[in-house]
C-alpha cells in the first residue's frame, strides 16, 4: 500500500533510492558483484563441476553399459539353454527313435534268425530222419540179407541137402517178403 | 613422487597466501585511521578496497573469490588422481556432486538438470561455503580501522573481509544472473510463443462464453504472473542476505555485549548459523530450481 501510494505521489524512484542507500545497494558495486559471480561460476563450471560430472557421466555411461551387456548375456544365456533344451528334446526324440528302430530292427533280426534257425533245425531233422531212413532201409536190407543166408544155411543144415542157386533165391525172397510183412 | 609433491605445493602457496592476505590485512590495520562510524553494528554497505574505474572490488568480493579458489583448487586434487574406487578426498567431493545431481534430476527432470546443473551447483556449494566462510574468526575483524581513546580498544572500520552474502549486492547480483539463465532456459523450452502462452494462456478445457471469460481472466492474471516473476530476485536476494546479514550482526553484537566472555557467548550462535548457512544456500538453490521447472515443465521437455 505504501508502494501504490508512494508511486502515486511520484516518489517511487526516491524510495527505491533511499532503500538502495539503506541496505547499502549501488549499481555499479551490483554491476561488479554481477561480474565477478559471472567469472567465478564460469570457473567453477569449467575446473570444479566440468571434471567431475565428465567421470560421473563416463561411469554412469559404463554402468548402462554393463548392464546392457548383462542383460544380453542373460538374454543369450536363455536362448543358449531354450538351444540346448531343444537340441536335448531333439536328441533324446532321435536317440528314443533309434532305440526304437533298434529294436524293431532286432525284433526283426531275431525273427529272422529264428525263422531260419528253425527251417535250419526242421532241415536239419528232415535231413536226420532221411539219413535214419537210409540207415534204416540199409539194415533191413542187410537184415533181410543176413536172415536169408540164415535160412538157407539153415534150410540146407536142416534137410541136409545141398540147395540150388533157385532154391535160395526163392527161400531168400521168401524170408524177405516175411519181414517186410 | 611427483603426484605427492603438486598437491602439496598447491596448499602451501594457498595457505601462504591466505596468511599473507591476513598479515598484511593486520599489519595495515596497525597505522589507524580513524573512522566515522563508532557503531557496534555491522554495516550494511560493503567495504569497497580496490576502485577500477567505476567498477569496484569490495571484502565481501574478496571473499566469494577465495571460496571459489578453495573450491576449484579442492576439486582439481580431489580429481587430480582419479580412482575406479574412490577413496578420502575424491570421494567426498564425487559424493557431494552426485549427491545434489541426483537430488536436483528428481526435481527437476533428466534433461533440465543436464542443462542446468553447473548453475544449481554453484549456487548451492558456493552459497554455502561463502556462508561457512563468514563464520571463520578473523572475517570482519582484521582489517584497516582505529583506536578508540575512550575504550582504548582498537575498531574495525573497514575490514578486509566480510561474508559474501552479507552484502545485498552479492546477492541481487547472483538473483539477477539466476533471472537472466531463467529467462534463457524459458525460452529455450517453451519459445517465445510458448513462453507468452504459458503466462497469459488460459488453462483448462472451456469452450463458449466460459472459454472467452477465462481468455480475459488468465490474460489479467498473467499480468499478475509478471509482477509475481519481477519480484523473485528481489524476493530471493533479500531473503538470502537478510538471513545472513542477522545472523552476522547476532555474532557481532552477542560478541561486544561482555567484553570478557566475547569469545563463548556467541558459540551456540556459530553452530545456528552454521545450521542457517545450509538451510539459506539449500532454499536458494531449490527455488531457483523449481522456478525453472515451473517455467520449463510445460515445453517440449515435458515429453520425456
Amino acid at each position: 500500500m505504501n508502494v501504490m501510494i508512494a508511486a502515486a505521489s511520484g516518489g517511487f524512484t526516491d524510495m527505491l533510492r533511499d532503500t538502495a542507500e539503506t541496505f547499502g545497494w549501488n549499481p555499479w558495486l551490483f554491476l561488479s558483484q554481477v561480474i565477478s559471480f559471472v567469472i567465478v561460476a564460469l570457473l567453477l563450471r569449467r575446473f570444479a563441476y566440468k571434471p567431475i560430472l565428465a567421470v560421473l557421466e563416463e561411469r554412469r555411461r559404463q554402468i548402462e553399459k554393463a548392464q546392457l551387456n548383462a542383460e544380453k548375456i542373460k538374454r543369450q544365456l536363455a536362448e543358449a539353454e531354450q538351444r540346448y533344451a531343444e537340441i536335448l528334446t531333439r536328441a533324446n526324440a532321435e536317440a528314443q527313435k533309434m532305440i526304437d528302430e533298434a529294436r524293431e530292427s532286432s525284433a526283426h533280426l531275431a525273427e529272422r534268425k529264428q525263422q531260419e534257425a528253425i527251417a535250419a533245425a526242421e532241415q536239419i531233422i528232415a535231413k536226420a530222419r532221411e539219413a535214419s531212413a537210409i540207415e534204416h532201409e540199409r539194415t533191413m536190407e542187410s537184415l533181410k540179407r543176413e536172415l536169408g543166408r540164415l535160412v538157407v544155411d539153415t534150410t540146407a543144415k536142416v534137410t541136409g541137402k545141398v540147395l540150388t542157386a533157385e532154391d535160395q533165391q526163392r527161400l531168400q525172397e521168401e524170408t524177405a517178403r516175411q519181414l517186410a510183412s | 613422487m611427483q603426484h605427492c609433491t603438486f598437491p602439496r605445493l598447491s596448499l602451501s602457496i594457498f595457505a601462504l597466501c591466505c596468511g599473507g592476505i591476513f598479515a598484511t590485512s593486520t599489519i595495515v590495520a596497525e597505522p589507524a585511521v580513524p573512522g566515522p562510524e563508532k557503531s557496534e553494528m555491522l554495516p550494511l554497505r560493503p567495504a569497497e578496497l580496490v576502485h577500477i574505474g567505476k567498477f569496484t572490488i569490495t571484502n565481501s568480493m574478496l571473499v566469494t573469490w577465495a571460496v571459489a579458489a578453495g573450491i576449484i583448487i579442492f576439486a582439481q586434487l580431489a580429481m587430480r588422481n582419479i580412482k575406479p574406487v574412490p577413496s578420502g578426498a575424491q570421494n567426498f567431493w564425487e559424493w557431494l556432486v552426485q549427491s545434489l545431481y541426483e537430488f536436483l534430476e528428481n526435481i527437476i527432470g533428466r534433461d533440465l538438470v543436464k542443462k542446468t546443473f553447473w548453475f544449481f551447483a554453484t549456487i548451492f556449494i558456493f552459497i554455502l561455503f561463502v556462508n561457512w566462510f563468514g563464520l571463520i574468526p578473523g572475517v570482519g575483524t582484521i582489517g584497516w580501522g582505529h583506536y578508540d581513546p575512550a575504550t582504548g580498544a582498537f575498531h574495525v572500520d573497514r575490514p578486509l573481509l566480510r561474508g559474501g552474502n552479507a552484502d545485498l549486492n552479492m546477492t541481487t547480483a547472483m538473483a539477477a544472473i539466476f533471472f537472466m539463465l531463467w529467462f534463457v532456459w524459458a525460452i529455450q523450452a517453451q519459445g517465445v510463443g510458448g513462453f507468452l502462452l504459458h503466462l497469459f494462456g488460459p488453462k483448462g478445457e472451456t469452450s463458449g462464453i466460459v472459454k472467452i471469460l477465462m481468455i480475459i481472466i488468465f490474460f489479467m492474471v498473467g499480468w499478475l504472473e509478471v509482477v509475481s516473476i519481477l519480484f523473485r530476485p528481489i524476493a530471493l536476494s533479500f531473503r538470502l542476505f537478510g538471513n545472513i546479514y542477522a545472523g552476522e550482526s547476532i555474532i557481532e553484537a552477542l560478541s561486544n555485549m561482555v567484553p570478557l566472555l566475547s569469545w563463548l557467548i556467541p558459540i551456540p550462535f556459530y553452530f545456528l548459523e552454521v545450521l542457517v548457512g545450509f538451510v539459506q544456500a539449500l532454499v536458494f538453490m531449490l527455488l531457483t530450481a523449481i522456478f525453472t521447472l515451473l517455467i520449463a515443465e510445460h515445453g517440449p521437455e515435458k515429453a520425456h
